[in-house]
């Protein structure tokens, strides 16, 4: 298909006669002209019942009707911005996430031909599909590749409409529905891990649906279930799983979510989704004077279809070459070790080694989930829509971008640096290295670590906010640098003062080393860098609700950095702890 | 007919259009609220078919003192010999339910998912698990057979080493 109307005319349809044709061929002539057979086909009544625009003569009105006569294509303008189809601007992610939906969908129904959700079978027929069955390893290659693929798609959309600033008014609610379908591609993953049966998908699951238990006040395991009388055939896991660990009811629930009940939701939200997009002008880009419009067919259209034939060929490709994981039988009492989930759950996996599970498993993702979807609402700057551009969001891109650097670091650390018993291993070290078990954990006293964390977030809200001017960051940054090392020096010598280490050694508080000096100053910088410094420049001047709000935001994602150094730096566990409620920060 | 009537209703103190529809809605949250509840109540299930969680662990005088995994692989559950008695251990995380291994070695049990490790005893020595492990029910049957309850559980130092969470032999 080509753009340009052609500018010959084509022959009009009333000089064609089927009849006389017909009448040819009933004196026996055969039809070799496949111009003649083209004709004789596309001016049938059956194809005209079928296809109803008429004879396509490629002008601006076919191409109109392309668009708005079709069904699948109505979602489109008829006509849209040049600026829109840039793809360094879009990079077609969001269109890739739904192709990548709908490859799923049809690999996913194939797959449901062969596979039984019971315990007995599921991984029989795993096998089944691997070895017996015709191109059975293939399309569960596809199905697995595509899952990992739009997982990471989707981030890279939601990055790219934040970067673009593209979640501003108007669009404030429809960045909220694009959250609410990353958090159900995570969920649609999560569900379809369980599947297969083996090891990999029950350890995960059973890692997974515990998080569940540690919710608080629901869990029979987390903070104030008790006070509730959760248990553990009561609570919102026994609701989840349907029984008390993950066995065969846990197993069809999870099919029901996975191939029913999610997707159709999800294709319900998604096609919500695409109908904002188009009720807010399709595209985010700012408007030139005297801007030309394009037409949506073949513009657009011809490279949305060119962008799904490329990703169909990456995915065939990679499904052609590396075959999906699939480990012994789930076995429930035996743990491989190390046991990791999927990768875009090793973040937080990661975070479970420093958190207790209703912080890391439950309160963390809520609040990222939350965070994402106030975005819009605590971001008033009204410059940068529709445009990447640093110098007009300079807050709002680093602290978005170190979320979700600290996020794929996490990951990160989770695929390459954790081996058997979650030990720490560098990617080139061998697994079979015996590592020694890390040192004993203490608890700092509740009264102390208390009103620290009342300390923190009280000055953390209120520090930002005290100095009225600009700082000159030549002399502010090297300043605070110095001021960090001067801390952490001062707590080194105080350290080397007390002439009683036996009261530490006994707690296991680490004599003071190089790698944690080194740790704890960079910890105190780049806290004073984000979460002072960044907001004292660009947002104390803020409606004071969402000063607060992002603020808190802000605080509690320095707050996971200064909790993870705590552990790994000094030892601590707990910073304020509450065993009888499960309450443990 | 000209002339507009009030419903004979209206006058009696009847409802009202306004008080009607309110009435209507509020029926109809309800109802949905109801089915909801029904729904979500729906999917906790009274019956589950899951394995009794009790067993017999065979005569515990075939024990040998320290820890056996004997019952490791059918039953998730560590058998200790100690010079005066047995107990039992539960081979589940209290971090988030996987089974750690036994390192001999180094004495202690250390978990294959987020690296929590516990004493012989249970007790958490290091990692984020937030509770010791679950000394389970054991008991001596008559005939000297080791009967263990996995349903009941006991992870406080005062009562875990006493009846019916430990046995003297």
């Amino acid at each position: 298909m080509t753009g340009n109307p052609s500018p010959t005319p084509i022959k009009p349809p009333e000089k064609f006669s089927p009849s006389k044709l017909l009448a040819k061929i009933g004196k026996g002539a055969v039809l070799t002209d496949p111009e003649e057979i083209k004709k004789l086909v596309t001016n049938h009544q059956i194809w005209r019942s079928v296809f109803r625009g008429g004879i396509w003569k490629n002008t601006p009105r076919d191409r109109a009707l392309h668009i708005m006569g079709n069904v699948w294509l109505h979602l489109h303008p008829v006509r849209v911005r040049l600026r829109s189809l840039r793809f360094a601007y879009s990079w077609g992610l969001g269109g890739l996430s739904f192709w990548l939906f709908l490859l799923l969908s049809i690999s996913g129904i194939l797959l449901m031909f062969y596979y039984r959700p019971t315990a007995d079978l599921a991984y029989r027929d795993m096998k089944d599909l691997e070895f017996v069955v015709s191109f059975g390893w293939l399309w569960r290659n596809i199905h697995r590749w595509c899952a990992h693929a739009m997982v990471l798609v989707v981030i890279l959309h939601m990055v790219r409409v934040f970067l673009t600033g593209a979640y501003k008014p108007p669009r404030e609610f429809n960045w909220v529905i694009g959250v609410t379908l990353l958090t159900l591609t995570l969920f649609l993953s999560f569900t379809g891990y369980l599947l297969p049966w083996d090891q990999l998908a029950l350890w995960a699951v059973t890692v997974g649906t515990n998080m569940a238990g540690a919710a608080p006040f629901l869990g029979n395991e987390g903070p104030f279930g008790d006070l509730l009388g959760m248990k553990i055939n009561n609570d919102i896991r026994f609701g989840l799983l349907g029984g008390t660990v993950v066995g065969e009811a846990t197993l069809i629930r999870f099919y029901v979510l996975h191939c029913v009940f999610v997707p159709v939701v999800m294709g319900a939200i998604t096609m919500l989704h695409f109908w904002r997009i188009r009720k807010d002008t399709f595209s985010a880009a700012p408007y030139s004077p005297n801007e030309e419009k394009l037409e949506t067919w073949p513009h657009l259209v011809a490279r949305e279809y060119v962008a799904a034939a490329l990703a169909t060929v990456a995915i065939l490709v990679w499904a052609l070459l590396i075959n999906a994981p699939l480990e012994e039988a789930a076995n429930p009492t035996v743990t491989p070790n190390p046991s990791k989930a999927p990768w875009y759950f090793l973040g937080l996996q990661e975070l479970l080694v420093y958190f207790d599970p209703w912080i890391a498993g439950v309160l963390i993702p809520n609040v990222i989930i939350a965070g994402l979807c106030a975005i819009p609402y605590i971001d008033p700057n009204p410059k940068g829509v529709g445009y990447y551009s640093f110098k007009e969001r300079p807050f709002a891109n680093t602290m978005f971008l170190f979320g979700v650097a600290m996020w794929f670091i996490l990951i990160a650390v989770g695929v390459w640096m954790r081996g058997p018993s979650w030990s720490w291993y560098w990617p080139w070290e061998n697994w079979a290295v015996h590592k020694p078990p890390p040192p004993p954990t203490w608890d700092v006293p509740n009264w102390i670590g208390g009103s620290l964390i009342a300390a923190y977030f009280t000055a953390g809200i209120i520090l930002p906010r005290l100095i009225k001017k600009n700082l000159n960051w030549k002399i502010t940054l090297p300043g605070t640098l110095f001021l960090c090392a001067g801390l952490g020096l001062g707590l080194k010598i105080i350290h080397a003062l007390l002439l009683d280490k036996s009261a530490f050694l006994a707690k296991n508080i680490p004599i003071f080393g190089p790698g944690s000096f080194i740790l704890i100053v960079f910890l105190l910088f780049t806290f004073a860098f984000f979460g002072v410094l960044m907001p004292q420049r660009y947002i104390r001047s803020l409606a004071i609700g969402r000063y607060a709000g992002t603020m808190i935001l802000v605080l509690l994602t320095m707050s996971i950095l200064i909790k993870i150094g705590c552990r790994t730096g000094l030892n601590i566990k707990y910073v304020f702890s509450l065993p009888q409620f499960n309450f443990n920060i | 007919m000209a002339e507009t009537t009030t419903p004979a209703a209206l006058k009696e103190g009847g409802i009202s259009r306004r008080g009607f529809l309110r009435l209507a809605w509020g029926a109809f949250a309800v109802f949905v609220a109801g089915t909801t509840a029904g729904a979500l109540r729906f999917l906790f299930p009274n019956v589950v078919y899951e394995p009794s969680q009790k067993f017999n662990a065979g005569p515990g005088k075939d024990y040998p003192p320290g820890i056996s995994l004997k019952w490791m692989r059918e039953q998730r559950v560590w058998i200790m010999r100690e010079e005066k008695g047995m107990y039992a251990l539960w081979g589940r995380c209290t971090h988030l339910g996987c089974t750690p291994n036994w390192f001999e070695a180094d004495k202690r049990f250390r978990c294959p998912c987020h690296g929590s490790n516990f004493t012989p005893e249970g007790d958490v020595i290091a990692g984020p698990a937030p509770k010791p492990l679950w000394h389970c029910k054991i008991e001596l049957a008559t005939n000297g057979d080791l009967i263990i309850d996995k349903a009941v559980l006991e992870n406080r130092p005062a009562f875990r080493g006493k009846s019916p969470y430990y046995v003297t032999i």
